[in-house]
């Protein structure tokens, strides 16, 4: 006989506005096993989780379920809280009543409570079935692989390699420094990076812990957090490496003015990109055609960007203010040179940004036009750029020595493959994704692999590098943690009922499962098995299993639904 | 020490304690959560801010490794990284939490009702022993001494007689803890510009102006109106709402220069909840430039034009003022180069950020540099956006200018990263 505790929570009014929460106590309390059931505002507050606490206590349950939010939100909560009374939190089960219930039956109150009823019933039934279950406990790598040696990467081997953990950093170029190494002077002081640049460039060359493969590539990813086993394709040849945990920072790149072929697609040479102007604000502003100086530029912004029709729907989120930090640097080149700048909305968010933008114009006397270029060419050694003044309603047409786009800011090429290797998930438009896009935004959902910097999304140098040691953060999380703790809900296989067919290791999405070498059955590794329970699918003979996801829990579940 | 438990607070506390070490919080309000725990959804993809954020907030409650001193501030810092010692004075709740066992039954008994001035914006009411939210970390109230009536009237001591553990205690006074740290955090959040400041619109005189905060209440499910959209003169659901962007921000001759960086996406955010809500309703925004940028966010608002049918009007408004019941707004339509008269129900204010208050106090005791509007100032803008500039006390969050969640997390994380380095080379 278990003895089962029922709590369900009111989330304020987010279930109990909907859900006759007395009413469910009062049926859930006559069925069997029920020792207790109760109902609470917030059971996830500290006087919810003392009332769970005390419960189990004193009406010795052995067994919980709390009837509120999904899982995702407040399982860990409550089965902390159950353990710290004695009830094995695997035992410990949520209801979810407001995703599932509440929420989509808002204007059926009456059914969404019979509902309510019939889920915890079910879940009532697992719990009864569950099995006490101790966590798992695996070996950490303390070894870091850092991929891309741009600001972002930079920054995030230096923290890890300051706090005394080894790291191998992967560039794909010749050289390191990245995207930055090519820019003039940075907004909003106009500083040159190199020094900046450089200097972190030597602490990272020069740092006993940090391993740099330059003009290398990652090839093959296998293992798991805390255990990946990485191929590194060198100059000199393939490399294998041991690591805990990974880091991408591996950039971005622009849209190619080829797909532009409303800005001349690449034809005309004094159309130019951004990062292009940035060399030439070093070098000297000499037109690419006929390298005459450069007296008058035209800006075009969202190159590409903001372009749902044609281009990326996106916003590339750092154009608005290089385009303003390039146009006032060519007017302090060139005092009596003209700047104009075509814009759908100056997007000055940051720190001193808006004013910034706002020197751009007054004291440098930049020309801003609100309107989308529609067409550039060439005529006559001339630019010309057409738009419309969205302001005035009426055409413009200016006639420029040279036009600079501001092109939308892309994934760096390889991006899907690595992402392929890493298992980690992109986003439509090929960034990396990140866990959370709220909470959790240097984490990818593929435990023990992290991101940093544009290779998420556009980001301006100062996000870049907080995000970076962001990273680095979970990086050291990791690495304190003597060892880490996997859920053990995991796969296991009844050895008398295997045949060793195999299907259950095709089926597997995390290489989870081999043949033994000599029993000739399935074996599961416990530290990459995530407990989908793609292998119970397709095991013809139900060895494969899932702890507390048995068939006898599911079909016991299913009878209570259908009774 | 982390200074401030909102979200950047927060995340930095247990990445920090998570790794093994010890975290002591500092929270000026009675309990932790910040701003966070105010907001209805977030943007992009419109998760409910609670769901998202209890469990963190419960995590830093029961995280052995986190020493929470809420309903405190910092007193003085002395020392240098590796070792400060920080004196934290903590304010009198009058009620002893080493035993109150948070049942709650003082608020429920308390005769005297407050208007909330802070959690709820002015929308709903509280006790005057009170806890910020049901789901407060900790669940320890407070004594509001000038609204109870036994500090201001001599008599009363409902709360006192109905106690059943006798946590009460009006004879409590403030006290001075003291700590030892190796490094700082601060993160100290972000307040917003006071209506009163924005004479324009109606200096917090016409009581159907709120700010964004005040609206995130009213849309909260946990809010004092359940998530009902009711205007507050008279308690009517608005069907002609304007939001006005920029209020008080890109305006460097009136108010304040910058911009608050996250007005637009929440005002968009906030006329497509309007508009799940009350289907009939009308959402109008003025703003000057829409700026969506961030992962999903351009889409965001695509939606709200054109899945939502949220009106937008470019232009800054001129003037509010009541009439007839409705709340006038005048503007110019910059596109049209028109002028623009809307009678309106609701008028939502997309009002500046501005540092909190005890920002600068804050500083001077810790000795770190504030830019002239009074946010903490980065070593460097671009390179050492978490260092403060004294070795050992980092910067997380919006108190070094406006930023948006997932910026502030991953700020905080950074910050952490910094602590984190620094401790593993001590051993």
């Amino acid at each position: 006989m278990a003895r089962i505790g029922v709590f369900v929570c009111h989330c304020g009014f987010n279930i109990a506005g909907v859900v006759d929460v007395k009413r469910v106590v009062e049926e859930i309390k006559k069925l069997p096993d029920v020792a207790f059931a109760a109902d609470y505002k917030y059971m996830c507050s500290e006087p919810g989780q003392n009332l769970i606490r005390q419960a189990i206590k004193e009406h010795k349950l052995d067994g919980v379920v709390v009837a509120a939010c999904s899982p995702s939100m407040h399982e860990v909560t409550f089965r902390k809280a159950a353990a710290s009374a004695g009830v094995n939190p695997y035992r410990t089960e949520i209801a979810n009543i407001r995703e599932q219930v509440s929420w989509p039956h808002q204007n059926y109150p009456e059914e969404a409570t019979l509902k309510a009823i019939e889920v915890i019933r079910t879940i009532i039934e697992k719990v009864r079935y569950d099995e006490s279950l101790i966590p798992l406990g695996i070996p950490v790598i303390k070894k870091a692989l850092v991929i891309g040696g741009g600001i972002a990467g930079l920054t995030v081997a230096l923290d890890i390699a300051n706090a005394g953990y080894p790291v191998i950093l992967v560039e794909k170029g010749e050289e390191l420094g990245g995207k930055v190494r090519r820019l003039s002077g940075l907004y909003i002081n106009f500083n040159a990076p190199d020094g900046f640049l450089e200097e972190k460039i030597k602490a990272v060359m020069e740092h006993p812990n940090v391993t740099v493969l330059t003009r290398s590539e990652v090839k093959e990813v296998g293992g798991y957090v805390g255990n990946f086993i990485v191929k590194v394709e060198t100059p000199s040849g393939e490399k294998s490496f041991d690591v805990g945990a990974i880091v991408v920072a591996t950039g971005f790149d622009l849209y190619p003015l080829q797909a532009l072929g409303e800005y001349g697609g690449g034809r005309y040479p004094d159309v130019i990109t951004a990062l292009e102007f940035e060399r030439m604000l070093k070098d000297g502003l000499k037109r690419p055609s006929d390298g005459k100086e450069v007296k008058s530029v035209a800006f075009v912004q969202c190159a590409g960007s903001r372009d749902p029709q044609r281009h990326r729907p996106y916003c590339s989120k750092i154009c608005c203010m290089y385009i303003a930090k390039q146009a006032s640097l060519f007017k302090q080149k060139v005092p009596d040179g003209q700047a104009l700048v075509f814009y759908i909305d100056i997007r000055s968010q940051g720190k001193k940004y808006e004013e910034f933008v706002q020197r751009a114009i007054m004291d440098y006397g930049v020309l801003y036009i609100r309107g989308k270029v529609a067409r550039v060419y060439e005529e006559g050694g001339r630019v010309f750029v057409r738009g419309v003044d969205t302001l005035s309603g009426r055409p413009v047409e200016a006639e420029v020595d040279l036009a600079v786009l501001a092109n939308a800011v892309v994934a760096s090429p390889g991006t899907e493959e690595l992402a392929k290797r890493l298992r980690v998930a992109t986003d439509a438009f090929g960034f990396f994704q990140e866990a959370h896009p709220k909470l959790r935004p240097v984490e990818s959902l593929t435990a023990g692999v992290f991101i940093a910097g544009a290779a998420q999304f556009p980001k301006d140098i100062p996000e870049t590098i907080a995000q970076a040691s962001g990273a680095a953060a979970k990086v050291l999380g990791l690495f304190a943690q003597r060892e880490l703790i996997q859920e053990p809900t995991v796969a296991y296989v009844v050895e008398e009922l295997c045949s060793g067919c195999g299907l259950c290791i095709e089926a597997c999405p995390y290489e989870a499962r081999a043949l033994h070498p000599w029993k000739g059955i399935a074996t599961v590794n416990v530290a990459l098995c995530q407990g989908c329970g793609a292998c119970a699918v397709v095991c013809p003979n139900k060895a494969s299993r899932v702890r507390n996801f048995t068939p006898l829990q599911y079909l016991a579940m299913v009878e209570e639904i259908a009774r | 020490m982390v200074i401030g438990a909102g979200i950047a607070g927060i995340q930095a506390a247990l990445d920090i304690a998570n790794a093994g070490y010890e975290v002591v919080v500092v929270e000026r309000l009675p309990s932790i959560g910040g701003h966070m725990l105010q907001l209805s959804e977030t943007f992009p993809t419109l998760d409910c801010s609670q769901c998202i954020l209890t469990p963190r907030t419960v995590e830093v409650g029961r995280h052995e490794k986190i020493k929470l001193y809420t309903y405190s501030e910092v007193e003085s810092l002395e020392g240098e990284v590796g070792n400060f010692r920080v004196r934290i004075r903590r304010y009198p709740s009058y009620v002893n939490w080493d035993i109150c066992t948070g049942c709650g039954v003082c608020q429920e008994k308390c005769p005297k009702r407050v208007i909330s001035t802070d959690f709820e914006r002015g929308i709903g009411k509280r006790k005057a022993i009170y806890t910020l939210s049901p789901q407060a970390v900790p669940n320890k109230p407070v004594i509001d001494p000038e609204n109870c009536l036994y500090f201001t009237q001599g008599k009363c001591r409902v709360c006192e007689r109905f106690c059943p553990v006798g946590a009460i205690d009006y004879n409590q006074k403030e006290r001075i803890f003291e700590e030892e740290v190796g490094a700082v955090i601060v993160a100290t959040g972000y307040e917003l510009l006071p209506l009163t400041e924005l004479g324009e619109y109606g200096a917090g005189t016409i009581p159907d102006v709120i700010d964004s905060l005040a609206f995130e209440r009213l849309l909260s499910a946990s809010g004092p109106t359940a998530g009902k959209i009711l205007r507050p003169s008279d308690g009517k659901e608005p069907k002609v709402v304007v939001f006005v962007q920029c209020a008080g921000s890109r305006d460097p001759e009136r108010h304040m220069p910058y911009c608050s960086k996250i007005c637009c996406m929440y005002t968009a955010k906030h006329a497509m909840l309007y508009r799940h809500r009350v289907h009939d309703g009308q959402a109008i925004i003025f703003y000057i430039d829409i700026r969506s940028a961030g992962k999903g966010y351009e889409e965001f608002i695509h939606r709200a034009v054109t899945e939502d049918r949220v009106l937008y009007i470019r232009g800054k408004v001129a003037r509010l003022y009541q009439e007839d019941g409705k709340v006038v707004v005048r503007g110019v339509d910059t596109l049209s180069g028109r002028q623009v008269e809307i009678a309106a129900d609701l008028v939502v204010l997309a009002v500046a950020m501005v540092p909190r208050p005890e920002t600068r106090a804050l500083a001077e005791k810790l000795g770190l540099r504030l830019d002239e509007h009074g946010f903490l100032e980065e070593e460097d803008r671009n390179f050492a956006p978490l260092e403060s500039g004294r070795p050992g006390i980092f910067l997380a969050g919006a108190g070094t200018g406006p930023k948006d969640i997932p910026e502030t997390v991953s700020q905080a994380s950074g910050a952490a990263g910094k602590v984190l380095s620094l401790f593993s080379q001590w051993g």
